[in-house]
């Protein structure tokens, strides 16, 4: 009966909870197209933890912590680290040149099977700190609450917002939160469901991985590059970030849409993009599920120069217009008046219809090397990548936004740790 | 007039519906959401799959957190199941005939939807967690907008049949359906369907971006209950909108059961695909949508069926 049971469990799609860290988040991206596997948005739901790219040694303790949320039986599968990088002791290393399903489906079946023994904790499972009362239930001691429970601030009464005065809650949000970048880590306070604060605790500076300096943008900060080329990536991009909006919004289905879409547009096929545009807007994703417009970011963006985002609360602000190669395709931006997620949604999706339009006719032209490049994200320079700056809005942006409003718009900023890092890390001989 | 089961039969015939019912709405989920996501996935595969997962989540292990509420956390599943259960046990099977058939099978029924909200609330509240504590302080806001017009809209229905009595709602249906004469009624059954069972649309405390919400800390087994008692309730109210809206067991050539079945796998269909093809929606606007636009739609339409009635 019981090995009747394993038999059946290891014939299941393997759940992995995938951590995309430093130049790993295509690849992990696209592993959501593996049928064999089934990427889950918590780590309690997956038996085998696959950690991508590099992660910065900081958070070499959160990274242990997903670790052992995992239920047994568990393993980790460590692909594209670097020698020099953070390692899982006991975890199954793959080469960022191979493909990681085999060895995550081998080893699945492995512990599945009882082959291979579960990994066992890294961290001692005991309380981050004792609750310092003196009572068999913590309370008394020193000062009006009888000290801290475990280690974690007691709660404030936060402010008079509508007639209801709600307890504030300090919590944080990451470094491995599934919706966001790996490696970003936001401090919040929290009354009810309402994000009274969010300041930027930790961005990961220091992880070296795959080498994410290889995107056709990154390399027209030194070179000439097909803007061809150019254009249907950033058709590609736009793609890529919608498939994970649909996801955040309720859609997993019709992001894998999106994201088979993404990797087969060519030239020319801004039809097919335009015609799921269509698709997009009849979900209701405009109307019912993106946080309203709330008037107070398109003054805080001014100057930024933040690709889509900027364009989509009036900037007109594109380095294309100041490369003559583009100038002399007739190209022009495309500006909206909203700053809201639902206008950078509609405005990525148009963008990536006239992006390939554009590629379909630039013909042989390439681009004229100014050392600033047009990004998916915005204006891109060496040790200036858009995604730093959008870090430094977040506070602004996330003041006071029901929770599932903030997911949806740090999502709709389409923030990029990969960009950062192959802007100011992988090409110092570039900036000399 | 009512023929009541024996207890095995009875207790043998909600079982069977709560297990298949949750094996085809998981094999109707995957399909749909492989032909939305533009692939073909094998039928084989797409039918092996649930036992698969199910087996999977079996021989894993449950996980704790930090001082959770154990008992708590072990009887939310349980608790969902149970009021799954009960509410299919009213279900009207064939003209008079019921697992379990009260004069007052509506009320059990309502008594059944309007404890779901302790289950959900109960099951974000034990682990300790935020994601899942967030969850069901959502869930708490969804049900209270919810419940007035989901009974209402299934009140109206005890108009025509004079009656509390499921059994009797089918019957008053024979010269015309509800979903006929009360034209409202079955859309606003569904919308506040999908709220209960917070599917698609209104998965709001178990959505994407709290991580799995009130489930983010399931691990194992406890992962497999809760989606199975999840799973059971969408078939409670799908069943009990069949009987409701489309007039139950009443049809031509098949017998009565057959028919059952049949209506609610319509339903089920129509709620599995509005999963796949509609966003999230805000919980604000929900909440905003519920008392200004379904509980006095809701009203107007037990007015108008009452007046039809005079």
């Amino acid at each position: 009966m019981r090995s009747l049971l394993r038999r059946l469990a290891a014939g299941a799609p393997t759940p992995v909870y995938a951590i995309a860290g430093a130049g790993a988040r295509r690849g992990v991206q696209d592993l959501r197209l593996v049928d064999a596997l089934q990427l889950v948005d918590t780590p309690r739901a997956a038996n085998v933890l696959l950690v991508a790219g590099g992660i910065a040694p900081e958070h070499a303790e959160a990274l242990a912590r997903v670790h052992d949320a995992l239920p047994h039986p568990r393993a980790t599968v460590q692909w594209a680290t670097d020698a020099a990088g953070l390692k899982i002791p006991g975890s199954i290393p793959v080469e960022a040149s191979s493909d990681p399903v085999s060895a995550v489906r081998s080893v699945f079946a492995e512990l599945i099977l009882g082959t291979r023994p579960t990994e066992e904790p890294i961290l001692p499972d005991e309380a981050p700190a004792s609750w310092r009362g003196v009572g068999p239930y913590g309370q008394g001691g020193t000062g009006m609450t009888g000290g801290a429970p475990y280690g974690r601030p007691m709660a404030e009464v936060g402010p008079d917002r509508d007639g209801l005065r709600l307890d504030v809650l300090p919590t944080w949000l990451g470094p491995f939160f599934a919706p966001l970048p790996a490696g970003l880590v936001l401090d919040l306070r929290v009354a009810g469901d309402v994000l009274l604060e969010a300041t930027v605790a930790s961005v990961a500076t220091g992880a070296t991985g795959l080498d994410a300096g290889t995107t056709p943008f990154a390399r027209a900060l030194h070179q000439a590059v097909p803007i061809t080329e150019l254009e249907l990536e950033r058709a590609r991009d736009h793609l890529r970030w919608l498939s994970d909006a649909l996801r955040t919004q309720g859609l997993p289905a019709l992001g894998l849409r999106a994201l088979r879409l993404a990797r087969v547009v060519e030239p020319g096929m801004a039809a097919e993009v335009r015609r799921f545009a269509g698709i997009v807007a009849r979900t209701g994703a405009y109307r019912w599920s993106l946080p309203p417009a709330r008037g107070r970011l398109a003054a805080v963006l001014d100057g930024l120069a933040l690709g889509p985002v900027s364009r989509a609360a009036g900037h007109a602000q594109d380095a294309r217009l100041d490369d003559p190669a583009y100038l002399a395709l007739g190209f022009e931006p495309i500006l909206a008046a909203g700053d809201d997620a639902a206008s950078r949604w509609r405005l990525r999706l148009e963008e990536a219809a006239r992006s390939l339009d554009l590629a379909a006719r630039a013909g042989g032209a390439h681009t004229t090397v100014t050392g600033v490049v047009e990004s998916p994200r915005g204006r891109l320079a060496i040790g200036d990548a858009p995604t730093q700056r959008a870090i430094a809005v977040l506070p602004e942006l996330l003041h006071g936004l029901e929770w599932g409003d903030a997911v949806a718009s740090l999502v709709s900023l389409d923030l990029d740790l990969d960009e950062c890092w192959s802007a100011t890390t992988l090409h110092p001989e570039a900036a000399a | 007039m009512s023929e009541a089961m024996s207890a095995p039969v009875a207790i043998g015939t909600v079982g069977l519906l709560v297990v298949s019912g949750g094996f085809v709405v998981s094999v109707a989920d995957r399909w749909v959401g492989a032909a939305v996501a533009g692939r073909s996935g094998s039928w084989r595969r797409t039918l092996a799959a649930p036992i698969a997962g199910a087996a999977l989540s079996i021989v894993t292990s449950r996980t704790t957190t930090e001082r959770p509420d154990g008992p708590g956390w072990a009887l939310a599943p349980a608790l969902l199941a149970a009021l799954a259960a009960l509410a299919l046990a009213m279900l009207p099977l064939a003209p008079g005939i019921a697992p379990a058939n009260p004069e007052t099978g509506f009320v059990v029924f309502s008594a059944a939807i309007a404890f779901v909200m302790i289950a959900v609330f109960l099951h974000g509240w034990s682990p300790n967690a935020v994601l899942p504590l967030h969850g069901a302080y959502r869930y708490g806001a969804q049900a209270l907008s919810f419940q007035i017009p989901f009974l209402l809209a299934m009140l109206a229905t005890t108009l025509p049949a004079e009656s509390l009595s499921l059994v009797r709602i089918v019957d008053a249906q024979a010269p015309l359906w509800n979903v006929v004469r009360q034209p409202l009624g079955l859309p606003l059954y569904l919308v506040a369907g999908l709220a209960v069972t917070f599917w698609g649309p209104l998965n709001l405390p178990d959505g994407h971006d709290l991580a799995g919400g009130t489930s983010a800390e399931d691990a194992g087994i406890a992962r497999l209950l809760w989606a199975g008692a999840r799973t059971a309730m969408l078939v409670a109210v799908a069943a009990m909108g069949a009987s409701a809206f489309l007039g139950g067991y009443q049809g031509p050539v098949l017998p009565g059961p057959v028919w059952v079945i049949v209506k609610t796998l319509l339903l089920l269909a129509i709620i599995v695909a509005v999963g796949h093809l509609f966003a999230r929606i805000r919980i604000g606007q929900f909440v905003l949508v519920a008392w200004v636009a379904l509980v006095p739609l809701a009203l107007l339409n037990v007015f108008i069926s009452g007046a039809f009635l005079l």
